[in-house]
């Protein structure tokens, strides 16, 4: 019986005339090693909003937020505080997916809840809650291959090599093109998620093959690369785009040929608000045993195509230009996945 | 006894250690938790990689040479342990022979840093920091992508307690004395001369090269005793996990009061700004700055703490 049941149960038979509110209270400390993009920033802000909106269902959800450029043992520090400081559940989006193994288990060992987002961990004492990188880019890839009724060349523009993320969506988007027989990837170049280096890899590419279909290219790379083209000259090109609001508006001016899976900087806060109610006790109507780790919930990943390319730029109306187009589950969404 | 005569007669060491002593202080005083015997213990085995790390800097900045391939070194380290100790079993002696291993590439990596720095005279700061694309490189080609878990064994020793006390407190222990040893040697001595004045080290019959590369060799050394500790921590291989730890342990250094431009400093000095640099980071925390300037504070303290040491340390050794 959760103990939030139970505290409900007290108050009622007290007779008290305050409803449940402030019946639970939970501190969650949020994590984060890599302060380099402004969709970091607008991860933590979410969660930290998600945090405040448990206050109407009664609960009081502080944050704790430790967020600096770090390195492994700097995050594993992180953590550590947040042991130190006895908070119920930790979030965080790790810098690497193995090497929270040990400390994880001592945060399991104290009795702490730890959801991982954004990446994925191979702990057995963590939950994984958020989208899953290959299904993310396998989404984009059947896009570019049936906006190319199945037939062309294409090109893929990658992130930093080795990286488990940029792994795992390399095998999705190859999957996908071999299920498309006229689908052939001429050349796959690293950008290592750095918008001018997509750019530049994209100018290299347009004076390689000057007559390719179709570039399947990753996050902040696409506006780069989106730039090259237009540069170029070049508007008979599909290529995928990406989600923050300067890139959907030169989308929504120029009409480009594109389409972007959604890899929504709400992650945290979704994972926040699994969190919260599995602090309450409650159990998960089906249990996190996916990815390759065996501990992930893979959330339902948006796309934007020009079907809905209005929707998105109007739910990005009047934010400033590096907002990336966001989703998350909210506290009823979330709730309804347990029992 | 004047103050200058006082400044004088302090060990360099001295104002990390004031400087260690408040930030345990402020640490307490904002988390009374962060003292107790587990955060204490949290913090050593954090952080006794960035101590090795730091020491092996520190013996190349005493001959003021730098090296900027530490990380790189710690991270081949890591995924080299942890890929032997895969092949050899994770029975003690397959864990022993795996270590053997990659102590001599910590060595092996430090020696080709001296070739390039001392026999081929390069610029330390360009050639190490060659090399240690060169080492990500090799790391990458070994283990591709991050992930081998390192034998149970291995890490639950590391992690876990002998006769009741974390062996992490035994490494530390390790750690000092190698450093009385090495401070007590001949070494370290004439590293501080060839750093002090190369041409009068030479002049003075000093094998100045010789010296010089086996100061790289010993940092290479110490940076593969670096990447057990993390191996320990980390319990996984990954060779990417150097990524930022290079300049902390310059940062480590300096703070300790070693001077980049050679002949001054002590390798316990440098243990201390290791130290420094973790309770900073967790002070920032603790002191409740709002995640958006957590990165500045934390910039600036170690850059007040910079100050106040060399204030200090430059005052004694005038």
């Amino acid at each position: 019986m959760s103990k939030f049941i139970k505290a409900a149960s007290v108050m009622s038979l007290l007779g008290a005339t305050a409803t449940v509110a402030h019946a639970e209270e939970f501190t969650i400390g949020l994590s984060n090693g890599w302060v380099g993009s402004e969709w970091r920033t607008q991860m933590i802000a979410e969660a930290e909003e998600a945090a405040k909106a448990w206050a109407d269902k009664g609960v009081t959800v502080t944050t704790k937020v430790q967020s600096a450029n770090v390195d492994v043992p700097g995050q594993i520090a992180h953590v550590r505080n947040f042991i130190s400081q006895g908070v119920d559940a930790i979030i965080i989006n790790p810098n690497s997916p193995t090497a929270f193994d040990p400390v994880f288990a001592e945060a399991a060992d104290a009795g702490i809840l730890v959801i991982a987002t954004d990446a994925e961990v191979s702990s057995p004492d963590a939950i994984y809650v958020g989208i899953d990188q290959k299904g993310w880019a396998e989404m984009s890839a059947r896009w570019l291959a049936e906006t190319l009724d199945g037939k062309g060349t294409v090109v893929a523009i990658n992130g930093v090599a080795g990286h488990p993320a940029n792994e795992m969506r390399v095998a999705g988007y190859q999957e996908v093109f071999g299920e498309f027989p006229g689908i052939e990837i001429v050349n796959e170049v690293n950008g290592n998620w750095d918008q001018a280096q997509g750019q530049q890899a994209m100018q290299n590419i347009l004076a390689t093959y000057p007559d390719i279909d179709g570039v399947w290219v990753q996050d902040g790379m696409a506006a780069g690369a989106w730039r090259a083209m237009q540069d170029a000259g070049r508007d008979d090109i599909y290529a995928t785009g990406e989600i923050r609001k300067d890139f959907i508006d030169i989308w929504s001016e120029n009409s480009l040929k594109s389409g972007a899976s959604v890899n929504p900087p709400g992650v945290m806060a979704s994972a926040l608000n699994v969190a919260v109610n599995m602090l309450m006790g409650k159990e998960l109507k089906e249990p996190a045993t996916a990815g390759v780790y065996g501990n992930a919930m893979y959330l339902p990943i948006p796309f934007i195509s020009d079907e809905n390319l209005g929707e998105a730029s109007a739910a990005l109306e009047g934010q400033p230009g590096y907002t990336s187009y966001t989703s998350s589950l909210s506290i009823d969404d979330a709730t309804a996945l347990f029992d | 006894m004047t103050l200058p005569s006082l400044l004088r007669k302090m060990p360099p060491f001295m104002p990390v250690l004031i400087i260690l002593i408040c930030m345990f202080a402020l640490n307490g005083l904002a988390e009374p938790n962060s003292l107790s015997p587990y955060a204490l213990k949290g913090l050593i085995s954090t952080y006794l990689a960035l101590m090795f790390l730091s020491v092996g800097q520190t013996i190349v900045i005493f001959a003021a040479d730098i090296d900027l391939s530490v990380g790189a070194i710690l991270g081949l380290v890591n995924v080299t342990l942890v890929s032997m100790m895969q092949v050899l079993g994770g029975e003690p002696a397959g864990i022993f022979a795996a270590m053997a291993i990659a102590l001599a590439v910590g060595a092996g990596c430090g020696l080709l840093n001296g070739i390039l720095v001392v026999v081929l005279r390069l610029q330390a700061i360009v050639a190490t920091f060659g090399t240690s694309v060169l080492f990500l490189g090799l790391a990458l080609w070994i283990m591709p992508v991050a992930g081998t878990p390192a034998p149970r064994l291995f890490w639950r020793t590391f992690g876990g307690r002998i006769a009741g006390i974390p062996f992490a407190y035994f490494v530390l222990a390790g750690l000092l004395v190698l450093i009385v040893l090495l401070s007590r040697s001949r070494f370290v001595p004439r590293l501080l001369t060839v750093g002090d004045d190369q041409l009068a080290a030479y002049q003075t019959g000093l094998p100045v090269q010789s010296i010089r590369v086996r100061g790289y060799v010993a940092c290479g050394i110490f940076a593969a005793l670096a990447g057990f500790c993390i191996t320990g921590d980390t319990a996984s291989g990954d060779p990417n996990v150097g990524g930022l730890i290079t300049l902390n342990s310059v940062a480590a250094a300096v703070l300790g009061g070693a001077a980049l431009s050679g002949g001054v400093g002590t390798l316990f000095g440098s243990v201390l700004g290791s130290l420094v640099i973790g309770l900073v980071g967790s002070l920032v925390f603790f002191l409740g700055t709002p995640s958006e300037w957590q990165n500045l504070v934390q910039g600036l303290t170690v850059l007040a703490a910079l100050m106040v040491g060399i204030l200090f340390g430059g005052k004694a050794r005038a």
